[in-house]
Parts: structure tokens; sequence; C-alpha cells
């Protein structure tokens, strides 16, 4: 799968998220969300964050 | 001819199912092929073995469903993390790396990594996959359909109305109050490892004696309409991930339980800790009969259908058959978030036009075995195999021998039981077989009770209420008559209670026919079943698996389709 193909899945992505956002007025989110899209792509590339503890679906 | 995938996945216990023009084909949790206990990965081995079994390739999809909305996952996310701030600021990156690095993508991942094309990838609620699992594969044209786990996206207890195929939401619970936090909370103040140590609490409850009311009345408040909430202060889970509990917990019940002491229900310090077992158990039994109630009032129906990981917790079902107004109760045998995958998948076929599933009779829904490549590898390893003319009288052979025998038949099951297709058994009247399970083969703590199979037909001789709808995927609990308390000891927990499972010729073929054979011996058609797996695995799957586990524990014989191996050179 090509790395143009990926890029729009994740585009997709943020559009389906941002819809969902607005959808349920969110809107104090999206500044914030904006912040943290980017600095996700930031910390998913360190990949240090394999780390999972026993209640780890309850935050994240 | 519509396939439909379902996927639960990334939180723990992932899976596949597949849905082949509106039937169940085939469902299998991702550790039973990755072999890591409750693996939570994207299902990809268990996907691909789904679609090995209905022999379809991945390009045959139409379309590929997730349990869960993964907007409303981050939108939780953020607004607890928000609400609880600053004692979060520690989580913050942790969660939001967790979320925006990895989990929000799950839909682009799936795609990719299953090769199907992005718009094919769906979601459904949580809640609503959980509901859709238990509901849609019941016997019931109608029901009230209650699903109580940890949290989905934001329910952690939801009451739906199941009606023909259609299922509508009705009352819920919002994290950060769950029983199933509550729960797991308390499982970890006793020492043991959440998602994996629950049913351990449930089998040391019987053990204790519900002596702290008054304190855990702090913990949880149950209101008259059902719901509950939660003490806040006594738990940690929506501030952290280590623990589940806060420092005001030990000071209320005492210090937290060092997890690695074995235990030794002699001493006063862990009678304690068995009767916090014991009034967590309680207060949990009296909450689900409350929310049982509630779904009575709400739905009217005589049917309840449960799911949700709590809905695992075989006591509280058997209190709630016994004391609600329901006449009949159903749970999926994969009630926990494996069970969200199957719910996903029939919710996906109902979109592309299809009606309900017939009926689960049976939870051989996994992996086949390979028989050729078990004689080959058997054979390598240097075993002494046989083939047998006849498996059921080979098995019964040995068990009137007073032999612990492994069995592998069929498909792998479907949740977190062994229901006779990958099981060990033994006979009950053994005096010594329960420790020697217990100590010896499975390396267990000595509390766990072992459970009974019993031929449908003849269960009542044996055991009091067994339940047609539950017993057959040993999700309820009966009493075990008093006639046949000594003669079963073996599988007779301390309460006289017994994990029954009620064994018919279409749920477990061989199983019923071992059964029957036993019952030529001895005219008691028992058998005690645990599962084919040692400490800390998953249980055994695959020809290799079963091999495997053969040769690492202690068993006598092992039946691998119509191959007998016995110990011996």
């Amino acid at each position: 799968m090509s790395v143009l193909t990926r890029i729009g899945h994740r585009l997709r992505t943020v559009g389906g998220l941002l819809r969902f956002f607005m959808h349920r007025q969110r809107f104090f989110f999206l500044p914030l969300l904006l912040v943290l899209l980017v600095a996700g792509l930031l910390l998913a590339a360190t990949g240090g964050l394999s780390y999972v503890a026993p209640f780890v679906y309850t935050l994240f | 001819m519509s396939v439909v995938l379902g996927i639960s996945a990334l939180y723990h216990d992932a899976a596949a199912a597949l849905v082949v023009d509106g039937e169940i084909v085939a469902a299998i949790q991702e550790e039973r092929l990755s072999r890591i206990k409750n693996d939570p990965s994207l299902p990809f081995r268990a996907a691909s073995a789904c679609l090995h079994r209905a022999g379809l390739e991945a390009r045959d999809i139409d379309t590929v469903v997730y349990y869960e909305n993964p907007y409303a996952k981050l939108e939780r996310v953020l607004l607890s993390l928000m609400r609880a701030f600053p004692r979060t600021w520690r989580q913050f990156p942790r969660a939001l790396g967790s979320q925006l690095g990895s989990k929000l993508w799950v839909i682009d991942q799936l795609a990719e990594g299953l090769g199907v094309e992005r718009k094919r990838v769906e979601f459904v609620s949580h809640h609503e996959s959980h509901a859709a699992s238990t509901f849609l594969c019941s016997p019931f044209e109608d029901a009230a359909v209650l699903v109580v786990d940890a949290v989905g996206e934001h329910a952690s207890t939801s009451i739906y109305r199941g009606k023909g195929a259609a299922l509508t939401g009705l009352q819920s619970v919002d994290y950060p109050h769950s029983l199933g936090l509550f729960y797991a909370a308390i499982t970890a103040f006793l020492g043991f490892r959440v998602n994996e140590g629950e049913y351990k609490v449930m089998g040391l409850a019987a053990y204790g004696t519900p002596r702290y009311r008054d304190e855990f009345a702090k913990l949880l408040l149950a209101k008259d309409d059902g719901s509950y909430k939660l003490d806040l202060t006594y738990f940690a889970h929506h501030i952290g991930v280590e623990n589940g509990f806060s420092r005001k917990l030990e000071s209320l019940l005492g210090p937290r339980r060092p997890s690695h002491r074995p235990w030794n229900l002699g001493t006063d310090e862990d009678q304690h800790y068995a009767n916090v077992a014991a009034t967590l158990q309680l207060v949990t039994e009296e909450a689900m009969l409350g929310l049982a109630r509630q779904a009575h009032t709400l739905v009217g129906s005589a049917n309840l259908c449960l799911a949700g990981g709590v809905a695992l917790n075989c006591v509280a079902n058997a209190r709630i058959l016994a004391e609600s107004q329901f006449d009949r109760i159903f749970v999926q045998p994969a009630a926990g978030d494996a069970g969200g995958a199957l719910g996903a998948a029939l919710l996906g076929a109902q979109r592309l036009g299809e009606g309900r599933p017939k009926a689960l009779s049976t939870a051989a829904l996994g992996v086949e075995l390979d028989l050729s490549r078990a004689l080959n590898v058997a054979t390598e390893m240097g075993l002494r195999v046989r083939r047998v003319d006849s498996p059921a009288d080979a098995v019964t052979a040995k068990l009137a021998a007073k032999r612990i025998v492994g069995i592998a038949s069929g498909p792998s099951e479907w949740g977190p039981r062994a229901l006779g297709q990958r099981s060990i058994l033994a006979l009950p009247q053994e005096r010594d077989v329960r420790e020697r399970l217990n100590r010896v083969i499975k390396e267990r703590e000595v509390f766990r009770p072992f459970a009974p199979a019993v031929s449908a037909e003849r269960s009542s001789e044996f055991f009091l209420g067994v339940d047609g709808d539950m017993s057959p995927f040993m999700t309820t609990v009966c009493s075990v008559r008093e006639a046949h308390m000594e003669s079963l000891h073996a599988v007779t927990h301390v309460d006289q209670s017994a994990r029954v499972q009620a064994v018919t010729a279409q749920g477990a073929p061989l199983l019923h026919e071992i059964l029957a054979g036993v019952a030529r011996h001895n005219d008691m058609p028992i058998v005690l079943n645990t599962s084919l797996n040692g400490r800390g695995e998953p249980i055994a799957a695959s020809a290799t698996d079963v091999l495997s586990f053969f040769a690492r524990h202690p068993i006598d014989a092992l039946l691998i389709g119509d191959l007998m191996i016995e110990r011996g050179s």
C-alpha cells in the first residue's frame, strides 16, 4: 500500500474525528486536538509508548 | 453472499468473528494463536484463521466492523483527563500518546493490515456490540439485555430492549462509575492481576464471610432505579493506571495483599482477604440483581440476555435467575471484550440486510485440528501414538483406569471456558485428583474449584437447578445434590456449588459420548473438566499447542482427533 494511500486514510480519520466533535458540539476540543494530533504523531514516531499498565483501558 | 468480519482489539482479549450470509461461521481470540494470554493486539492472525475456516480470502470481505467508536473513546479520555486535572497531569502524555499515536487510527490500521478498502471498515459502539453479541445469538425473540463491564466509550453499564433483530438503549451508567472497575480495583487490592484474577476472587469468596458490608457501603451506593455510584475517593482508575484504588481504600480495608505471597487460608491474615472477597462478591451480586430488576421493569420480558466482563460472574448469574423475575437467562460464552467482535459482525450483517443467525448451540467456533501434522509432530517427538477406532471409548477406558486425560476434538472453543473441545478430563470420584491437577498440572491456587461436565439428559439427578440456557456454556453455578457431595468432592466448591457444564450431543459431541461411556462404567455421566492449558497460558488451540502442552505437563494420556498418545517409551 502506497504512502499516499496511507496518508489518505489518516486524513479521512482526522475528518471523521472533527465531524464527530462538531456533531457533539465539543468546539472547545478543536484547538486542543489540532495541537495534540501533531504532538501525537511526534510521540508515535518516538516509539517509546508501548508500556501498558493494568488499568490502561480506563484512561487511554 | 455477504461476508462480515467483526474485530475487537487494543484493550484486552482481542478477537475476530466471521459472519457469512448472516450465520456465525467462526470466532477466534487472538491469544489462542499468538499464545499470549489476553493478547490485545490487532487480531490479524485470528481474522486470517476465521477466513481460512470459511474458505474465503480478505478480498471476499464485504465489511469489517470494529467493536467500538474510536472518536467517542478519545472524547471520553480527553474529558476524564481534563475533569480530574491537575491530578491527571502525569497521565496526559501517556494517554494522549496512546490515543493519538495509535488507537485513533485503528480503522486505518485494520484496512491496511487486512488489505481491504478503507471505506469497507466501519465501527459500532462498544456496548451495542456487547448487546448484539448476546441477544442476537440467544434463543429469545424478545428480551431485556444487560451489559455490565469496565468501560466502553462512555457507558459502563447499559440496559437495552431486544425485539426481533432490533436493540433499543434504555438506560446507562457512565464512567467513572463502573461495576467492572469496582470489582477490578478490589481484585488488584487482593493481589491478583486485573482482567485475569477476577474469577479467582469469585472462587476465593466462598472461603470467606461477608463481614465488611458497612465498609463496602461507603464504596458503592446502589440506587432504587438499579443504577449506582462509586465514591471515587476510594478509587484511582480515573486518575491513574496502576492500581485502580487509592490509599483511602487501604485505610478502610487494611493494607493491600502482596501479589506474590502464596495463599494460606488457615492464617488470620489471608482469612481477612477472603472476607474482603466474599463481601465484594455479595455486593456485586446485589448490584447485578438491582440492575436486572430494573431491566425487567423497563422491558417487561421474561427473558434476559447478559454481556460484558461482569456477566462472566457465574455466581451472580445464578442469583439473578433465582431471585429476579426473569424465567430464562442467556449469556454468550465470550461475554467479555472478545465477544464484542461477534456482536460487531452481527450488527454489520444486519446493515447488509441479513436477519438474525440461528441461536448459538456450540462454542466450537475456533481453530481446526490438523491431524496429519499432529501425527508427524508426535512421531518426531518420539511419542507413543496409535489410531483408535472409537476415541470416546479409548478416553473412557483411560478415565476408568484413574488416568488424567487431555482431549482435543474439532474446532477450539470461543470464550474463556474449555467446553470439551480442548479439555483435561478426570473422574471426580478420585480423592487426590483435585490436588494433583491444582498443584502439579495446572500449578494454581488450591482454593480454585474444578468444574463438572455432566450429560444434559441426566444433569438433574446430580445437581439442583441446572439451567438449559446457561449451563451448556458454563456461565452459571448449581448446587450439588447432598446425596452426591461425597462422590463429587473434586468438583464441589466449598459452598456446595459447582459450575456445571450440561453437555449436549450438539454442543460437544465427543464429550457427550465420553460421558455416556463413563455412565456405563459407574452409572454417573460426570467428569471433571478443566481447560487444556498451563499456568499463565491461553487454552491450547492447534494440534502443536496440544502436543506442546502434553510434553510440558504430566497428564497421563492425550487424545487428538483419533490419535491416542500415552506416556512411556
